[in-house]
């Protein structure tokens, strides 16, 4: 019987095994930085090439790693597309969304802006970034490389990002999100 | 005091040290034994009359339950009537009473609306924005309560309760998902929460006791699909896309459980929330997951013929 539930979020865990393998056919994620990642609450952010769904690659990855539910961030809010992405975990791009998951002490993970080219880091959406300050917790850029034909993919965690300076208004939103993208260009260009 | 709800509110308060003497108004009479409370069988246009009644009593603490939602005991019509004429004669007296330090009033996760874009799990400061009657008339019903507060200072608690499910609780949801065969819509078959009528008791007591003054969400822990929910009742479900859900909702209007829009919603959009804050607030969490909720509304006892009673006894 309790297998026909799904969890606070509508996810559910029984499609998600079930569609695993299908995704470990097109994608082998190599997960690397699990260190780094905490054991309440983060904000991830991540790179993401066009057409490349990093956020579903990584979110995948980072599940296996950690053992632990990774919200992503990004679904459309009308069916069936919609209501399928809600069954595998994700959320809208809302801040009020990314909000509640925060408080609730879940790991989310958003993308930054797509690019054409896999090793720019894009403009990182500092109304999501935001819910982290208010939130109160930790922002990890989180860098994914894959190719577009071979399954390899590469999912790495940085360490927690700093504002550079203390802030008590907007713009601490505003700058951490900058801050946040270099720091993910700079973990692309090293890597 | 009438209803399924209500009651059992009214036994639970009768149970609690700190309550001297209940007094209680409904249209229908009480559905479970009360041996302190004073009952009043008044309908909600018996303006005049609950003010007397009210006014005379002279209440520390006020719970307004008087919410008729739609097509669970009375049509959309007569719900939005009933649930106005109750609000402004008991509200209205509210603001007479001079020993009156707090109100609780019952409302609903359908304030939060629905809408394209709406948040997937809205907390208490999410803004209403109500896309179904049910939901106009809940947050009419908090604005009208939001006023008096404004006007007397008393606190104000408002419970906004996930769609109250029981083995006797007049539901449309309820309704819906006890039929032989549960219609759910093949492309989004969202997920929705409820919480149990028990623990929808337990939470007004709560609330009454440490004074309310906000809003806060009373969810059942997890949530679960129509589809899911027909499954876990062995149920026949039932695919359906588009134009077939007017038909489907013509056929379960005559099957005696019609769906009305706040459940189509259900169906559609889902419904959750939040249900946290009331942990924080209130030190208060559903005794039973939504699942649990679901197993309960199947787990109904089969007819027991009193006459076979009565042989077993002989």
């Amino acid at each position: 019987m309790a297998a026909y539930a799904v969890d606070d979020y509508g996810r559910d865990p029984h499609l998600v095994a079930a569609l695993s393998p299908l995704a470990r056919l097109r994608w082998n994620v190599h997960v690397t930085g699990m260190d780094n990642v905490p054991v309440s609450a983060a904000l991830l952010v991540c790179n993401s090439r066009k057409f490349a769904l990093g956020s579903v690659y990584a979110a995948l990855g980072l599940t296996e790693a950690t053992g632990r539910t990774i919200r992503f961030v990004g679904r459309p809010d009308t069916a069936p597309l919609g209501a399928l992405m809600r069954r595998v975990g994700a959320l809208l791009a809302h801040p009020a969304d990314v909000l509640g998951a925060l408080r609730d002490g879940e790991l989310v993970l958003i993308s930054a802006a797509g690019t054409r080219n896999g090793r720019q880091a894009g403009v990182v959406p500092y109304e999501l970034i935001g819910q982290a300050v208010i939130a109160d917790v930790p922002v990890l850029p989180v860098t994914t490389i894959s190719s577009s034909f071979g399954r390899t993919a590469h999912v790495a965690v940085g360490t927690p990002v700093l504002a550079r300076r203390e802030r008590t208004g907007p713009l601490a939103h505003v700058e951490l999100a900058e801050q946040v993208q270099h720091d993910l260009q700079r973990m692309l260009d090293r890597d | 005091m009438g209803s399924e709800l209500g009651s059992l509110v009214a036994v639970k308060l009768e149970a609690q040290p700190w309550v001297g003497s209940l007094v209680g108004i409904d249209a229908d009479p009480p559905r479970r034994r009360l041996r302190k409370a004073e009952f009043h069988l008044l309908a909600p246009s018996q303006r005049e009359r609950i003010v007397d009644v009210v006014t005379e009593f002279n209440p520390h603490v006020l719970i307004n339950i008087s919410v008729w939602e739609p097509n669970a005991r009375v049509g959309l019509h007569d719900a939005r009537k009933f649930t106005a004429d109750a609000a402004m004669s008991i509200i209205g007296a509210a603001a007479e009473c001079s020993a009156l330090e707090s109100v609780v009033v019952r409302s609903g996760i359908e304030v939060y609306g629905r809408g394209r874009g709406s948040g997937t799990r809205p907390d208490e400061s999410a803004p209403v924005q109500p896309t179904s009657e049910f939901g106009k008339m809940l947050a009419n019903l908090e604005q009208q309560s939001s006023v008096l507060a404004g006007r007397t200072g008393v606190a104000v608690g408002t419970l906004r309760l996930a769609p109250v499910l029981g083995k006797h609780v007049p539901s449309p949801l309820g309704r819906l998902l006890r039929q032989p065969i549960v219609p759910y819509s093949v492309l989004a078959d969202s997920p929705f929460a409820v919480v149990a009528d028990s623990d929808a008791a337990d939470a007004f007591v709560a609330a009454a006791a440490a004074r309310l003054g906000e809003p806060l969400n009373i969810v059942a822990p997890g949530a679960i699909t129509t589809l899911q929910a027909a499954l876990r009742g062995r149920r026949i479900p039932l695919p359906l896309l588009g134009p077939g859900w007017g038909l489907a909702s013509r056929l379960s209007h005559i099957a005696g459980a019609p769906i009305p829009d706040h459940v189509m919603e259900v169906m559609h959009r889902g419904r959750l929330a939040d249900g946290s804050r009331a942990a924080e607030v209130l030190g208060f969490t559903p005794a039973d997951s939504t699942p649990q909720v679901i197993d309960h509304l199947y787990a109904w006892e089969s007819v027991v013929r009193i006459g076979s009673i009565s042989q077993a006894v002989a």
